[in-house]
């Protein structure tokens, strides 16, 4: 099995519309193309946006959607499901190369999301994607948070071993950060899974790099990087292009060489310590993103 | 764990003392530099030059070191943000007694882009 070994099986969770995706695409990018990592991502969002920069594409084709198109899983076809990045990330062009997949999902209100995602993991093991000659890591870009098992599921089948957590500096994020710390913390002792940082991705809020450290350090984590709002961001996926691809001199391309770097050199997976919802809302209110709640006024209507 | 972009090993846990991160510096040559030049802002009309030229604090040398690594023209840097907020953290305990420098901290605290340049 060609470099199994030192295979890195990497997750990116997060609160959905956090930027998990755009956050990834982004690092992942910087790490092939500064790093010469070779990478596989595995899209397990239904809305299958993990690998739109890298292919240049509106959305590809996703596992669950071609099996149902062609009847079942086993008539699909390895070439049809897995794709090779474009531009930079292409596998003939030097330097690292991406190759993407992604699993799809059920309709809206129909099925389980998670059983899709297993599908397709284990459809791209039995067709070899993870035995490519010189693969460095296989990336999972995972929606939301991990209250629905499903989501749980490249945790609890032990595939995504090294957890990195995209937050932000507001409350829901960082609520999310909290309980997917919860989901790693259950399935840590059966199946390995560690928690390997906090990523925020700013939203540019007062004291969002206190706050998100002061999480990190509760968690028993690191914040392993502080990513500032930039509208070159934007810009690039207009083109549906990676900051690396479109601007790989600009400050961003720079931010997010730096957290590549810090990924590939990252040695510290821990057990997390998740909070209580209390100790959560004190931070909130230590930082000033709650304000003190008068119990007297609990549940009285605005004065006219 | 990484502390203005050093790496130190997992073992050493999530809280990395001041006096190891002062270590990784302490070999930069400052003697040739006498005013750290700061630009802070993003919007043209906003822009603003600070300088800062106290040798003898922590902040001083940390932002020598990131000026003059991987820069051998030395040309102006832009500054990492997660940089320059952890230099500022640690500047906040180990140069408190500086007021110059704790005005510059309340600086690098903000939301606005840095770049650097040496005089």
């Amino acid at each position: 099995m060609a470099g199994a070994a030192s295979l890195r099986q990497i997750a990116f969770y997060g609160k959905g519309g956090i930027g998990k995706s755009t956050t990834s695409q982004n690092t992942l990018a910087a790490m092939s193309h500064y790093f010469e990592k070779n990478i596989m991502i595995v899209g397990c969002d239904p809305k299958a946006d993990s690998t739109r920069l890298i292919l240049h594409e509106k959305a590809q084709d996703t596992i669950l959607s071609l099996a149902a198109e062609l009847g079942t899983i086993e008539d699909v076809e390895m070439e049809q499901a897995r794709l090779w990045g474009k531009g930079l990330f292409d596998q003939k062009t030097p330097g690292g190369w991406i190759n993407c997949a992604e699993s799809g999902g059920p309709e809206p209100g129909v099925g389980c999301a998670g059983r899709g995602v297993i599908t397709a993991i284990n459809f791209l093991e039995e067709e070899g994607a993870y035995d490519e000659e010189g693969l460095d890591f296989v990336s999972y870009d995972v929606l939301g948070d991990v209250v629905c098992g499903g989501f749980a599921m490249p945790i609890r089948e032990g595939k995504a071993q090294e957890i990195y957590i995209v937050m932000s500096g507001e409350m829901m994020a960082m609520y999310a950060a909290n309980n997917i710390s919860k989901g790693i913390l259950k399935y840590a002792n059966t199946g390995g899974v560690r928690l390997a940082g906090l990523i925020c991705n700013a939203r540019m809020t007062d004291k969002e790099y206190d706050l998100a450290l002061e999480l990190a350090q509760r968690l028993g984590t690191q914040l392993i990087h502080f990513v500032p709002r930039n509208n070159i961001v934007q810009h690039a996926e207009l083109r549906r292009m990676t900051v690396v691809e479109y601007s790989p001199f600009s400050d961003q391309a720079r931010e997010y060489k730096e957290l590549a770097r810090k990924i590939v050199y990252n040695d510290m997976k821990v057990i997390p310590t998740p909070i209580t919802m209390d100790e959560l809302e004190e931070l909130l209110l230590a930082f000033g993103l709650e304000d003190e709640v008068d119990e007297t006024q609990v549940g009285k209507a605005a004065e006219a | 764990m990484f502390v203005l972009g050093f790496h130190f090993p997992a073992s050493m846990g999530n809280h990395i003392p001041d006096e190891l991160v002062a270590e990784k510096i302490a070999d930069v040559d400052i003697s040739d530099v006498k005013e750290i030049k700061l630009l802070m802002g993003t919007k043209e009309r906003d822009k603003e030059w600070l300088s800062y030229t106290n040798k003898d604090t922590f902040l001083f040398r940390a932002m020598v070191h990131y000026f003059k690594e991987e820069n051998p023209e030395k040309t102006q840097k832009y500054m990492i943000y997660m940089n320059r907020y952890q230099m500022s953290e640690i500047s906040k305990r180990v140069d408190a007694a500086d007021d110059e420098t704790m005005k510059l901290c309340h600086n690098l605290d903000s939301m606005e882009q840095f770049r650097i340049e040496v005089a």
